[in-house]
């Protein structure tokens, strides 16, 4: 399973990867929401982004917006990453078609048991 | 006696007013603020003796609004009123220093119970 | 294949609750004429009964952000919510009433509403500005309470609904088994 993960801050993306590397996942990262959309452009379709939502360029609704408009990435779920400040954006992001959120500071766990509730898990790797 | 009612609702805030007279307060200043931040700015310029305000407001909630006051050594009395009531807002308005917490809806008997004690 | 599956997988803990398991009808109702007797008057009645809406619809909502993440959505006709905040600022009700009067006073409502309806579930959430326009769409059908009442003889409709889209429908593979405690298909 392939999942993108977006963030302009590089110690997030480090994180955020490491953890669904850990679940099993191929990634690719970038830096804003310009950059992801490219990826995908690139025919790269991830089952899941991770998208942080403050971001230069193009930030994570316009993003969400981006994507939820093309028929093509209709396949691809979208994870909003937020901080505690930004939880009145929180619905805006799913209303604009992201479909699950999680608040920082988050643990592994916390991530693998939304994906496990939207069907996300790759594999399970064994202990 | 000067009470600030802060609301970013103009409504509520006349809400707020006509209910202090219903409940017999009639006989006080009012001074009105529509956020947190007009609200500290008051409190410096008005100085006043008691202070009602709502949570969730722009630019300055509230919470925000007391625990600037607190930090800056104000004692002036702050009172909530909003419309989250819940035990667990409660809590957190009491943690910061208010003295009450008034959830919306109220009526006169509401601000009788609460504020007798600390309107003359 | 048939099956009354609504394609939520529940874990133990419950990751994912919907709003008929948390809230009721009734006791939104009760909430609401709460609010409409404090606000608009002792005297008013809501009357549970379901009206269609009139094309020229308003609505006003407050965001909940928790365990449950959705919206309180009043909906009504505009002239029903201009008759609403006149009811509000009572005796300091203009003779034209601004389009600014109309939004604080339905957005206040809301307010009200959203903020008791939000006191009613398990916390910890955070309430949002209110917000008036065009009503947030219903993402999941299933996670819905809405309760429609006549107020004066006019309709009007309060939605809490959740903003999470309805969890895809699982079906066991090699790459995703289901776990012990999961009901087979």
């Amino acid at each position: 399973m392939r999942a993108l993960v977006i963030d302009d801050s590089r110690a997030m993306r480090r994180i955020v990867s490491s953890i669904l590397i850990g679940l099993g996942y191929e990634i690719r990262d970038a830096g804003h929401g310009r950059e992801g959309l490219d990826v995908l452009d690139e025919g790269w379709i991830p089952d899941l982004v991770c998208v942080d939502w403050n971001m230069p360029v193009m930030d994570g609704l316009q993003f969400v917006s981006a994507v939820r408009s093309n028929p093509a990435w209709r396949s691809v779920t979208i994870m909003m990453v937020t901080s505690e400040s930004e939880h009145t954006q929180i619905v805006r992001a799913l209303a604009a078609g992201a479909h699950e959120y999680v608040i920082k500071p988050f643990t592994a766990d916390a991530i693998r048991d939304k994906l496990a509730l939207l069907g996300l898990l790759p594999q399970e790797v064994a202990l | 006696m000067k009470i600030l009612i802060a609301d970013d609702s103009r409504v509520m805030r006349q809400i707020v007013i006509r209910t202090l007279r219903q409940a017999g307060y009639d006989d006080h200043d009012i001074v009105e603020a529509e956020d947190g931040a007009d609200a500290l700015a008051k409190v410096g310029s008005e100085q006043p003796d008691l202070i009602l305000s709502d949570w969730n407001m722009p630019n300055m909630s509230g919470i925000e609004c007391l625990q600037a006051l607190r930090a800056s050594g104000s004692a002036v009395p702050f009172g909530f009123v909003t419309s989250e009531g819940s035990a667990e807002m409660r809590e957190k308005a009491a943690d910061a220093g208010a003295l009450f917490l008034i959830a919306k809806p109220f009526t006169a008997d509401t601000f009788t119970e609460h504020l007798d004690g600390v309107i003359a | 294949m048939t099956t009354t599956d609504t394609g939520q997988r529940r874990r133990s803990s419950d990751h994912r609750p919907l709003i008929p398991s948390l809230i009721d009808e009734a006791t939104v109702l009760s909430i609401a004429e709460e609010a409409w007797l404090a606000l608009v008057g002792e005297d008013e009645v809501l009357v549970p009964l379901s009206v269609e809406l009139p094309v020229d619809i308003m609505s006003s909502w407050v965001d909940v952000v928790g365990p449950w993440t959705g919206s309180v959505v009043l909906t009504t006709g505009r002239c029903t919510a201009e008759a609403l905040s006149r009811a509000l600022l009572r005796e300091s009700a203009p003779e034209v009433l601004e389009i600014e009067d109309v939004e604080d006073a339905f957005g206040e409502i809301a307010n009200v509403v959203g903020g008791n309806v939000k006191a009613a579930l398990t916390g910890p959430s955070s309430l949002s500005l209110p917000q008036v326009g065009n009503a947030p769409v219903v993402r999941n059908p299933a996670d819905v309470c809405r309760v429609d009442v006549v107020w004066r003889g006019e309709p009007v409709s309060i939605s809490v609904q959740g903003a999470l889209p309805p969890l895809p429908v699982l079906r066991p593979t090699p790459q995703n088994p289901l776990r012990e405690n999961e009901v087979p298909l």
